[in-house]
């Protein structure tokens, strides 16, 4: 933050004497660049540890180090800047305020790494297939993924490129979804299509079958072995090996 | 014309200085706070889970925005001359507006940048309405944003509709809102900042060199919009967690209904404008009319966008920008309804 212009009253007897006040600290600016070097904390932290995965896309997480250098050069920036001949007093407010800033570093550093789970699946769209993603091309032939899927459900040519791949051997990672209707030997597989942050995520979801009643939680992550069979805008795998497996390091696909 | 209040003089509190003690205070509250969500872990509970993933993901792809649009910023304030901007003012008047939006094709970051980008720009001499025109315009019009248009809507019929359209209705919506800001000044237009009142000066009499002002520019740009985007976030976290995206589907064949659900679903999802088509995309019960309202309107109004012009402009032009903006909008879908079916 800035000084206060020094009224002429003030610098008369300064300027009479030639005594020229020192360098002080100022307390407004030194609590901008605590601010500041919190978040640039945060963010060499999720650069650090690979939590910007659990946050953002393949696509946008260079904005994690941009941010982490800026809010660093930011902070030192303002900290060398500090020290001014007239400091402007912090006021309680501001000071409180700068203290909330700090809130969501302490709340991201804090909890234990989360991704969006069961909650969300039935709360979000579907994962509509877009060019980037998937061309009818890349569904009817080579392995297929959740996300050719999910767009194959989409759309009319999606469908029928997908429907030729009909009792093909499919192997999905994903976490365990289950709606009040579901039967005790399915769930359905759900993974998030990420294109920049977890807001914009949707879903891509197969109903897995032939699935041992009880055995497997709700978001458990789970790889699913099996056929493909899709019915319409339904996908259903025939699972033949289901496995519990960690949460992969990139919980979310890009498409 | 909109009614813009001007300037009031009010008399301002004596501040309340903090002291140690307040410092002493917020760092225990903080540790406190950091103990105890440590021990609880609020996210056993699942909606608190997914409020916590999306208000973070929100912050940490936002922030980083806000940071280049107030580097951006600073770097106006200290370099660039009040002359620069006031060629602007030598066009004609017709192409002024529409030139201070074509600007924003060459500002390729997202929403939450342009905002301090568009003050500083009034604050050093663009006339206001064109800093506002610029303000809507950038995040719609911008080369990244309508790439990933392009891409999202890559092998549909409807790819040059939504391109195209996008664009164009993007650029007459903010066209409009700089027509009725229309001649106000920046001060009745701005919102006073306490760093506005004082020079940056390290000695009595002389201002702090530019590498010095460049730094303290940037900071206060950065942590005065960084607060309201912190609101904003706060709200659409809820917001997303909560709303089901199920409602939406009895609508989608209700003519004009469902372009006002898909406007305000756009200001109530407040997604980053590079991502937002890739959702739009996604709907795919309703049309492309309804897809465009949501692409045009959401890049202009959403919850942090709306906190952030509350911390940057006077009270009436949040009111004035969300009629404006919705009605233009509205208006222009129903024409590429009515001409591309």
């Amino acid at each position: 933050m800035s000084m206060t212009p020094l009224s002429p009253a003030a610098d008369a007897p300064r300027a009479a004497s030639r005594v020229e006040p020192d360098l002080r600290w100022s307390p407004t600016r030194i609590a901008g660049a605590l601010a500041l070097t919190a978040w640039a904390v945060l963010f060499w932290f999720l650069l650090i540890t690979g939590r910007h995965a659990l946050y953002l896309s393949t696509r946008t997480n260079w904005v994690v180090p941009v941010a982490a250098v800026l809010l660093t050069a930011a902070s030192l920036g303002r900290l060398i800047t500090a020290r001014v001949r007239s400091p402007e007093p912090l006021s309680a407010r501001e000071a409180w305020i700068m203290g909330l800033m700090v809130v969501p570093v302490v709340l991201v550093m804090v909890l234990p790494p989360a991704t969006l789970g069961s909650f969300s699946a039935g709360k979000r769209s579907s994962f509509a297939g877009s060019g980037l993603a998937t061309s009818v091309g890349d569904i009817g032939s080579g392995e297929l993924t959740l996300v050719d899927v999910a767009a194959g459900q989409t759309s009319k040519e999606g469908e029928q490129a997908l429907a030729k791949r009909a009792a093909e051997d499919v192997d999905f990672v994903g976490f365990v979804t289950r709606f009040p209707d579901t039967p005790a030997d399915e769930f359905m597989l759900t993974r998030y299509v990420v294109t920049c942050c977890v807001a914009d995520a949707t879903v891509a979801q197969v109903r897995v079958v032939n699935v041992p009643p009880g055995k497997f939680d709700v978001n458990q992550w789970v790889e699913v072995k099996g056929q493909i069979y899709p019915l319409g805008r339904e996908v259903i795998v025939n699972a033949s090996d289901i496995t519990n497996v960690p949460r992969p390091d990139r919980p979310y696909l890009t498409p | 014309m909109v009614d813009v209040p001007a300037p009031e003089t009010v008399a301002r509190k004596p501040l309340r200085i903090a002291t140690p003690r307040t410092a002493l205070a917020i760092v225990l509250l903080l540790v406190l706070a950091a103990v105890g969500l440590r021990l609880s872990n609020p996210q056993r509970v699942a909606w608190m889970q997914t409020y916590f993933v999306i208000f973070g993901s929100l912050l940490i792809q936002a922030l980083p925005f806000v940071l280049l649009g107030a580097l951006a910023s600073a770097l106006i304030e200290v370099f660039v001359s009040v002359g620069t901007l006031e060629k602007l003012a030598n066009l004609p008047k017709p192409l002024q507006l529409p030139a201070a939006g074509l600007a924003g094709t060459a500002f390729p970051i997202c929403e939450c940048g342009s905002v301090p980008v568009a003050r500083r720009l009034a604050q050093k001499g663009l006339m206001p309405s064109a800093a506002v025109t610029f303000m809507l315009a950038a995040p719609v019009l911008n080369p990244i944003v309508i790439a990933s248009t392009f891409f999202a809507y890559r092998g549909r019929s409807t790819l040059w509709t939504m391109v195209l359209g996008r664009f164009g209705l993007g650029l007459l919506v903010a066209v409009v809102v700089g027509w009725v800001v229309g001649n106000h000044s920046k001060e009745e237009l701005l919102r006073e900042r306490p760093d506005d009142r004082t020079i940056h000066q390290v000695e009595p009499g002389c201002l702090e060199p530019k590498w010095r002002r460049f730094f303290v520019h940037m900071g206060n740009d950065f942590l005065f919009m960084g607060r309201y985007l912190l609101l904003g976030a706060t709200v659409a976290g809820f917001v997303q967690t909560f709303l089901p995206a199920s409602i939406l589907s009895g609508i989608a064949g209700m003519p004009v209904f469902n372009l006002v659900v898909m406007m305000a679903l756009a200001a109530l999802l407040s997604l980053c404008s590079e991502s937002d088509a890739f959702v739009a995309a996604s709907f795919v019960q309703f049309g492309p009319s309804a897809q465009l309202a949501f692409l045009v309107l959401g890049p202009m109004i959403d919850m942090k966008l709306v906190a952030l012009y509350v911390g940057t402009f006077r009270r009436g032009f949040v009111r004035m920008v969300v009629i404006t903006v919705a009605a233009t909008t509205l208006v222009g879908a129903l024409w590429v309804e009515v001409l591309a079916g």
